[in-house]
């Protein structure tokens, strides 16, 4: 059978080339087989073993190629490619030194993982998928301010940003203090880095007090001041009626903050802002995220490292900066919870300001721990304010080494899974959506993620052009729906951000490992949906047994109101 | 304003005093408390007005009360609430706020106005009036008495009862001897907790023969037999009276062998697999001139025992695993950094402290070589002794697990108990010393029990639904070790504890009548120590028992066990080379020599993976029968801490309204829901009952006995996890520890020190 049949095609994706090789696994050793790239994918799938070795990789998750060997290279299966990927692994494939045989698909391979770099589009541009679902009207920026109960009377919509003339890097709808004037606003975006000025991200509906997030103030050596932008933080912290200070949380340590000066950034100063009080949060830079990502996988991939495990891990300072960020943003659900305002920013404000805002109202708001609340969250606090996406993926960029790479929004994801660990029953959405969500952070097949901010992605058309990665979610909900969710309205998740409890999250980060066994979904999950079924099972019985038995045997009293029969074990609410 | 610390009065009042009393008021009924007392138990010493200490920051929680020692328990009574505590899980056995003496580790008193602390033992004198008394517990709590108020002589006198009566002089001042006497006489049915014995299957105890002709029946072990050769332990003194052994040797062979094995421990069968190998567990053989001669007799009575004459393989447990010492220094050391080390200071290093306590380490090698020696039992369907000097610690841990992951048998609540007196009690395990409750001999104290549960803990985290009881249970049942009144952790061996129960009987003229002793009950009867109700925390509410139902693509099924699926046999297994499991000594078949084929070294490094490592692998490529074998996942990331545990006592620690518990409240309101569509369905007797449904099953509960603790109808569905659920359930913190709230005395950097665990004498050298 010709093996070519089995390489799953999704519409709009097209067969480049194949060729026979040998994938060195570094589990099971030298595989011979073929692999066959798409303008999407790398598939491999081995000819000689069996059950056969299958490799599926989207070319947007390949960070590096490169030639391994040379032509007189000795020992066998020295010459090759090596292929290093962002999502925790490297591949290496090794072919026959005659002939310059691994030329063409190194060529092909370069091009197509790297198309930006080669002046072609993007996957996500020549995708013709279609999905019963648009994920592009998941989020609308006035609805959701609406559902917050916005505008009020001390908050308004501006425009002011419509073509991005305020702040390129911000969205075109913005929540401001309803005392700022639209020439307040241009003078305080004058006193933030990139214009960045403080807005609302989030206001409590009781106590009406707000998470504001910006960019640090350019104070500079000089330690410069500006008088509207020292108003301006005092009108944000009278705006819910307390006489508290204002909370200014700069999540960079105090001395990387002290450095910003000399780049003219810096923070705001006591002398300045007197109603406000000021704590640094002490999470790291990008880069240092980076390295500790990339010593994680150092530990985990392709061996677990098994002799000094757990001070190795320690050494990665992985879980470190993972309770770094959980307790910054603890501490803003906290001040939020009793009735102060916050402001929250780090330099420019798109990074672990993202990480700290979102985390916070996930914390506090029990909507965006809906499935459909965590897409408004993440399109709202990361890609609508500008994260920059595209610098620190690298969609299609063959820039491999460059300084803009970092994992913070895989950061802020495996937050979020520590939060769903610790409170099983509080979050919609499963694992395996998280999972999802970073898989196509990097495969280019949606535009989701695409681009650094707005302004780009309108120039480049992504919502007309480009497909949602929630069409795709959204189409098939109940795969991504965690069966232990218990609806609860008003509480705030306070998770403990503790080394006591946090975990490397193995089924991510050692998902490749064969020696792990893996599995759809947890088990405890896969029973509870079992049993789901059971019930409905037993209801349905109970039920034909009621109909036809005209004697009642039972008191009604404890007999379950009959459930529909065409219930599934996907359906969470059932009448009962 | 008033202060944290309460002013010292400056005359004595016997009330307490009112700036600490604006939360509550005084209790006129103060004098009326009285310690709830077991049959047998008498009061020793008491103090009034003490203050037991519950908030970590300030005085403002702390409980007014009475703090008594009896013979049995240090026990504060109080007519206070505790704060935050919307939840208790009652002993019946132990009052909210009592410690039982054999749980009681240290006693620390402490005058903080003169800066002297010292730590109690046994028949000591303590010149300075203590203004505090800390007691460290054995189950990891610290619980903390503040004497401002009460009178100073008897607070002294209270602990230093609490530290004399909690290191006793001999075994039969142990607690249990006088309850037990107590009930004893009593007549039956009159039992001052009640204990309603569950209509339920009880553990068997194997102290009779039939108990053991049953497994041998239930394995299938054909070959084997049980042999009375040491009734009245005229034999061996550790073993039990009854045990099995292979049938090719006759009673007489056993006596004559006896003499050559450490403390004449004969070799015990303890399992067979239906492919007719068997685990067989045995001490070491004394005298060199034997070792071999001996050692083949056996190999060759268990191959006799094969039914496929399969091979012999001896794995030596004493150079495979860790010592006991190296099992207790571990646990001494997690036990330091989980609640002694002040909480945030811990955090930087938390990861690299557990990892140098080596707890997880031994968890893991524990795990490994039983998983190993399931390869040899399964995968190459040979007979497997495990050899330790002199079987009663090592081999306790390795067969138990062993049969876990083997036999599903074990995996239910009356399996695992039968387990437990099977492979540790009855096979000696020294639970008495091991447990140090005489507090005489440091060095013979470990864990091991401990770290059996810890490794059950594992398999369990890593497959749920495969294990019929809870980790609660695990948790409680390891508690119940230092409540010395079960047979179960009391003694040494079988001997031991028909021996001393006579003797206690005949020196306080107990009528016997036709017992042969007095009988201690064992920790399996649970309505002892709870309600039916709070035992059914004990039910898995994931569990897929053999006679019940799952659920396969949408069809439900019930399982039948039969022999084979319940361990299905390795297909396809790759041809073995020999000796490529290391550690592990190799008996050729028959063979006239006892031969240690040394592995080949190079051969095993270029080969990709051992045949071990294939076996499980295959396994691991498969997706888990439940009912059948069940491996470690291995790798030191799939192992974890057990939370529960170790962290219950630790406020910081506690996820509040979280935890997997939360998760398992959800899945009990639908197992319990499907309990009642079951019951529901039976009731209609005339149509048949549904084929599918295991209405006749004979585990299935009565209506009135329901095996989920949280129960759908009660309020009706809540759509949340009820309140007082937390990372601790059924346990909290509050109130436990006071680890932080050490005001206004110079403790605070002394308690954070290691040496408070580590060693009494220098510290009680140091001070006074």
């Amino acid at each position: 059978m010709d093996p070519l049949a089995e390489v799953p095609l999704l519409p709009g994706e097209e067969r480049v080339t194949d060729k026979d090789l040998i994938y060195m696994c570094p589990f099971s050793g030298a595989v011979k087989g073929k692999v066959f790239i798409t303008n999407y994918r790398l598939f491999f799938k081995s000819t000689d073993v069996d059950p056969a070795v299958t490799l599926d990789v989207p070319l947007g998750a390949v960070s590096r190629v490169e030639k391994m060997g040379g032509a007189t290279s000795r020992g066998e299966n020295s010459y090759g490619l090596d292929i290093t990927c962002k999502d925790m692994r490297n591949l290496r494939f090794a072919l026959k030194q005659e002939g310059h045989s691994r030329r063409d698909i190194f060529e092909i391979l370069f091009r197509y993982a790297f198309p930006l770099s080669h002046a072609m589009p993007l996957f996500a541009f020549l995708s013709q998928e279609k999905f019963e679902e648009n994920g592009w009207s998941v989020y609308s920026p006035m609805q959701e301010f609406r559902r917050q109960g916005l505008p009020n009377d001390k908050w308004r919509i501006t425009f002011l940003n419509q073509s991005y003339e305020l702040c390129d890097t911000y969205p075109t709808v913005l929540v401001v203090p309803y005392k700022a004037t639209e020439e307040d606003l241009r003078k305080v975006a004058a006193f933030r880095s990139r214009g960045r000025i403080p807005v609302l991200s989030w206001i409590h509906p009781e106590n009406q007090a707000v998470i504001a997030r910006c960019s640090q103030p350019l104070v500079g050596m000089s330690g410069k001041r500006n008088r509207d932008d020292e108003r301006y933080l005092d009108i944000i912290r009278e705006a819910n009626g307390t006489t508290n200070k204002l909370t200014i949380f700069d999540a960079r340590p105090n001395v990387n903050a002290v450095a910003n000066k000399a780049t003219g950034g810096g923070y705001e100063g006591e002398d300045a802002y007197q109603n406000a009080e000021l704590v640094f949060l002490d999470i790291h830079n990008i880069h240092v995220m980076r390295e500790s990502l990339k010593k994680l996988k150092d530990i985990v991939y392709p061996n677990v490292e098994e002799s000094h495990w757990l001070s190795s891990l320690e050494s990665t300072h992985w879980l470190e900066h993972i309770k770094l960020v959980l307790a910054g943003a603890i501490q803003v659900a906290d001040k939020i919870s009793s009735g102060n305002s916050v402001v929250v920013h780090c330099s420019d404000g798109w990074d672990r300001t993202a990480q700290l805002t979102s985390l916070a109202m996930l914390m506090l708001d029990s909507y965006y721990r809906t499935l459909k609340g965590f897409q408004v969250l993440v399109e709202k606090e990361w890609i609508s304010f500008g994260h920059k996406f595209a610098s620190r993926i690298g969609h299609g960029d063959k820039n491999h080494a460059d300084a803009d790479r970092s994992p913070i929004f895989v950061q802020f994801i495996d937050c979020v899974w520590q939060m769903t660990k610790q409170f099983p029953t509080a979050f919609e959405f499963s694992e395996r959506l998280l999972v999802t969500v970073l898989d196509h952070l990097y495969s280019c097949r949606f535009g989701t993620f695409l681009y650094n901010c707005e302004s780009v992605r309108d120039t480049n058309e992504v919502r007309t052009k480009t497909v949602s990665l929630w069409s795709l979610i959204n189409s098939d909900q109940a795969s991504y729906i965690n069966p232990f969710y218990a609806t609860e309205s008003t509480r705030v998740l306070y998770p403990v951000a503790s080394m006591r409890h946090l975990e490397l999250w193995v089924t991510y980060y050692i998902r490749w490992n064969p020696r792990i066994r893996q599995q759809q979904q947890s088990p405890v999950e896969q029973r509870y949906k079992e049993l789901l079924a059971l019930r409905d099972q037993y209801l349905k019985k109970l039920e034909e047994l009621q109909l036809s038995d005209s004697a009642p045997h039972l008191p009604n009293s404890t007999a379950p109101s009959p459930a529909s029969p065409t219930q599934r074990v996907t359906h969470l609410h059932t009448p009962f | 304003m008033f202060s944290v610390k309460p002013l010292k009065p400056t005359f004595k009042s016997y009330l307490p005093p009112l700036q600490t009393e604006l939360t509550k008021t005084p209790q006129p009924t103060i004098n009326k408390l009285e310690a709830k007392l077991l049959p047998g138990e008498i009061v020793v010493n008491e103090v009034n007005f003490v203050r037991k200490c519950i908030g970590a920051e300030s005085s403002r929680d702390d409980l007014w009360g009475k703090l008594i020692c009896t013979n049995f328990k240090i026990s504060f009574v109080t007519h206070d609430a505790l704060p935050q505590q919307k939840f208790q899980y009652a002993n019946r056995l132990l009052g909210e706020h009592d410690v039982p003496l054999a749980c009681v580790e240290q006693v620390v008193t402490v005058n903080d106005a003169k800066g002297k602390q010292k730590v109690l033992g046994s028949n000591q004198k303590l010149k300075f009036n203590p203004t505090e008394l800390i007691v460290y517990c054995k189950d990891f709590r610290i619980v903390r008495f503040r004497f401002d108020e009460a009178g100073p002589e008897s607070a002294k006198k209270v602990c230093l009862a609490i530290a004399h009566y909690s290191q006793p002089a001999d075994l039969q001042l142990l607690f249990g001897f006088e309850y037990v006497g107590k009930r004893h006489c009593a007549p039956s049915g009159d039992q001052v907790n009640g204990a309603d014995r569950a209509g339920g299957p009880q553990t068997p105890l194997f102290d009779r023969t039939c108990d053991w002709d049953r497994e041998i029946k239930r394995t299938g072990a054909s070959e084997w037999r049980v042999c009375s050769v040491n009734e009245g332990f005229s034999v061996s003194p550790s073993l039990p009276e009854y045990f099995v052994v292979p049938v090719s040797l006759a009673d007489q062979d056993l006596k004559q062998y006896s003499g050559f094995f450490t403390a004449q421990r004969i070799p015990l069968w303890c399992w067979n697999h239906h492919n007719g190998s068997a685990l067989v567990r045995m001490a070491s053989i004394r005298d060199p001139a034997q070792q071999r001669k001996l050692d083949q007799r056996i190999c060759n009575a268990v191959t006799r025992s094969h039914p496929k004459r399969g091979d012999v393989l001896k794995s030596d447990l004493d150079k495979s695993l860790p010592s006991i010492q190296d099992v207790q220094a571990a646990f001494v050391r997690l036990r330091h950094i989980c609640v002694i080390e002040p909480f945030e200071e811990s955090e930087e290093k938390w990861l690299s402290s557990m990892e140098s306590s080596r707890w997880l380490e031994y968890v893991r090698a524990f795990l490994k070589h039983s998983a190993e020696v399931v390869y040899m039992l399964e995968g190459k369907q040979a007979s497997v002794i495990l050899q330790e000097e002199e079987d009663r610690d090592l081999s306790c841990v390795v067969s138990s697990l062993v049969q876990i992951m083997l036999d599903p048998h074990f995996r239910s609540l009356q399996g695992f108990q039968s387990l437990v007196q099977k492979e540790w009690v009855m096979a000696g395990h020294r639970f008495l010393d091991r447990c140090n409750h005489l507090k005489r001999n440091d060095k013979e104290e470990a864990p091991l029990f401990l770290l059996f549960l810890d490794c059950v803990w594992q398999l369990m985290n890593q497959y749920p639904a495969a294990f019929e009881f809870t980790e609660t249970y695990l948790t409680v049942l390891s508690d119940s070790m230092w409540v010395p009144v079960f047979s179960t952790f009391l003694f040494n061996c079988a001997r031991q504890h028909t021996e001393h129960s006579r003797d206690f009987a005949r020196s306080k003229n107990i009528p016997l009548g036709r017992d042969k002793a007095l009988r201690f009950p064992p920790v399996w009867d649970w309505s002892q120590q709870f309600t039916l109700k709070d035992q059914a925390l004990f039910n898995s509410p994931l569990y897929v028992g053999k006679g019940g139902p799952c659920v396969q693509n949408g069809a439900v099924k019930s399982f039948k066990r039969t022999k084979k699926n319940y361990s299905s046999t390795l297909r396809g297994m790759p041809s073995l080379r020999n000796g490529l499991l290391g550690e592990h000594d190799y008996f050729p078949r028959r063979s006239s020599l006892v031969l240690r084929l040394r592995p080949d070294f190079s051969q095993l490094r270029e080969a990709a993976e051992s045949p071990s490592e294939r076996f499980f692998g295959d396994w691991l490529s498969r997706p888990p029968d439940l009912q059948g074998l069940l491996l470690p996942q291995l790798l030191p990331s799939h192992l974890k801490l057990w939370r529960l545990y170790f962290l219950r006592w630790v406020p910081e620690a506690q996820i509040s309204r979280g935890g997997p518990i939360t998760a398992f409240h959800k899945l009990s309101l639908l197992a319990d829901e499907i309990e009642t569509l079951q019951r529901q369905l039976r009731q209609y007797k005339g149509g048949a009952p549904p084929s599918s449904a295991p209405a006749s099953a004979p585990g299935t509960p009565q209506p009135e006995q329901r095996r989920m603790y949280f129960k759908a109808d009660t309020p009706r569905d809540p759509p949340s996890p009820p309140d007082y659920l937390s990372s601790s359930f059924p346990f909290s913190p509050v109130g436990n520890l006071c680890r932080r709230s050490i005001l206004g005395t110079p403790l605070s950097k002394f308690l954070s020190g290691a040496k408070i665990w580590l060693s009494t004498e220098t510290l009680a050298s140091e001070t006074l």
